[in-house]
């Protein structure tokens, strides 16, 4: 019956997910709740639970595989996470997030950054990063 | 002396701003390392009106004289501190030169934080928060058109309502349902600005306002991802008045404005739908003259459709109304009253439609207003007595931020 629910859930989990969160490996955890992401990803909560600052690594707007993370992961869309981080970048209240151009880039700074959050479309077996599941 | 002041410092800006973005890729805020980031924002708007002069002289052409320029740099030295300020330069006609200004600077210490939540405190200038829009009214890219809604976001005086010095507490909470940001600020305005004193007093007055304790709350609600956003502004500004060297029997005065701002949104993949109605009481005594110290309350309210459509083209349709006394909206008993003073001072309703495309990090955008009432020009730029009630403006602008 377990075994039932790990196939449903691994099924599952294959045909939804166009995008998979990751961070640098010395980040504490298997899971995030969505309410956190959106936190994390809006750059309104600048520290994990351990106390270590978070630096968070984004794909430009248009990305397919950030408009996946945006729609999928945060229920939100492209255009209010860009509004909601002028909003904080332009009054001073937040710093933004790191842009990098490609999924390539995003699995280096990760792997490479401490306390790094980010995305991709599928994390292979053999990348440095841990993957996150949004609960 | 004043301007060849405001172009030495424009100029800095200019070679800062420049400095930090040629290293730049198209879509890259500049990441200096150690916590550090810039930002940076342009724009430059082409201004025609119909009548009246807005942005300079442009009752009988195109006007150049509206731009803005600024740069923020931060540094957060670990999670629980950050440190940020800007500085900004803004030409607008007569009532703004291009001298270069602190947008803000402050220190912004986390006190508690949660799974998804934090509390803070801010010390030092900062944006004071009202309505939807008005933290971040001077990049381009943040604004919902243009110009802002003026019923709201009233720019002939907006340099005293900007940002101030102060102490701010702020709280942020993300539920799986949604999101509540709130802040509370106490602050000393910076209000010496000749627009104000004509605002409150005429253009007759010739003394300055000084800021007295004031406050701002602000919560805003976000049902989940922003489908839905709610939010409310209180706020009361005191000043009080230093007469100058007029003529009229001018005493040294207080006024104080009490204001309140309800704020709505619906936002869909394509559509957003943006509301909000405010009102603004004065209270002024200690003038001796009667009619500046008569009670009255502002009322103000915009409604803006917004379309996405796609590669980056976005088009509005906007309402905007604002009324100086919403139990005279008219303005026909002010005028009764004040002599040589035309009721058209007292009212503007201002219909809207405008075009923008954003391309990497510039926005271009075009926008046509009709307008019926002056009260938003600044009377600096189109004395009162040469106005024109009916006039339309159209406006173009370029804006690039990084």
């Amino acid at each position: 019956m377990r075994l039932f629910g790990w196939f449903l859930l691994t099924f599952f989990t294959l045909q939804a997910n166009a995008v998979e969160v990751v961070v640098n490996r010395g980040v504490a955890g298997t899971s995030l709740a969505q309410a956190s992401a959106r936190a994390l990803f809006g750059m309104r909560l600048t520290k994990w639970p351990d106390g270590r600052p978070v630096r968070v690594f984004v794909l430009p707007d248009g990305h397919p595989v950030h408009v996946a993370l945006c729609k999928e992961e945060l229920n939100l869309y492209p255009y209010q996470l860009r509004q909601a981080w002028d909003r904080l970048v332009y009054s001073g209240m937040a710093q933004a997030p790191i842009e990098v151009a490609t999924e390539e880039e995003m699995i280096s700074r990760v792997a490479t950054t401490p306390g790094a959050l980010g995305y991709v479309r599928r994390v292979k077996a053999n990348d440095p990063v841990k993957s996150l599941y949004v609960e | 002396m004043i301007r060849s002041r405001a172009s030495m410092s424009n100029k800095a800006v200019l070679f800062l701003v420049a400095a930090l973005a040629l290293p730049l890729s198209p879509a890259e805020a500049v990441d200096l390392g150690r916590g550090v980031q810039a930002h940076g924002f342009a724009s430059q708007s082409l201004v025609y009106t119909s009548d009246n002069r807005v942005g300079g002289n442009s009752d009988d052409g195109m006007a150049t004289d509206m731009r803005e320029i600024g740069g923020n740099l931060s540094w957060r030295p670990d999670a629980d501190w950050l440190l940020s300020g800007q500085v900004l330069a803004r030409w607008a006609g007569q009532s703004d030169a291009g001298d270069l200004r602190l947008d803000y600077g402050f220190v912004d210490r986390t006190l508690i934080t949660g799974d998804a939540s934090s509390l803070g405190v801010r010390l030092g200038k900062i944006k004071n928060p009202v309505g939807f829009f008005n933290t971040t009214r001077d990049v381009a890219q943040t604004r919902p058109g243009i110009i802002m809604p003026q019923s709201i976001y009233l720019d002939r005086v907006r340099n005293s309502f900007l940002a101030a010095p102060g102490i701010s507490l702020y709280g942020n909470h993300d539920y799986s349902s949604g999101n509540l940001a709130w802040q509370v600020s106490g602050v000393r305005p910076e209000l010496d600005d000749p627009d104000l004193t004509y605002f409150m007093l005429g253009d007759r007055a010739r003394g300055t306002f000084h800021g007295k304790d004031s406050w701002f709350a602000q919560a805003m609600l976000e049902s989940e991802g922003g489908r839905w956003r709610g939010g409310v502004t209180l706020s009361q500004v005191s000043m009080k008045y230093r007469r100058g060297a007029e003529t009229l029997p001018f005493t040294s005065g207080s006024s104080r404005l009490p204001s309140w701002v309800l704020s709505l949104e619906h936002n869909t993949e394509n559509w957003s739908l943006t509301g909000e109605y405010s009102q603004t009481a004065v209270h002024s005594q200690g003038y001796s003259i009667p009619l500046v110290e008569q009670d009255n309350t502002t009322e103000s309210w915009y409604l803006q459709a917004t379309r996405r459509f796609g590669g980056g083209w976005q088009a509005f349709l906007r309402y905007d109304a604002f009324y100086l006394d919403k139990d005279d909206r008219d303005g026909g008993a002010f005028a009764a009253q004040a002599v040589f003073t035309p009721a058209r001072v007292r009212f503007a309703k201002d219909w809207a439609v405008g075009v923008r495309r954003d391309i990497g990090r510039w926005a271009w955008s075009g926008e046509w207003h009709h307008v019926d009432g002056t009260a938003w020009l600044s009377p600096t730029d189109t004395p009162v007595a040469a106005s024109k009630q009916k006039w339309d403006m159209l406006l173009l602008q370029g804006a690039w931020y990084f």
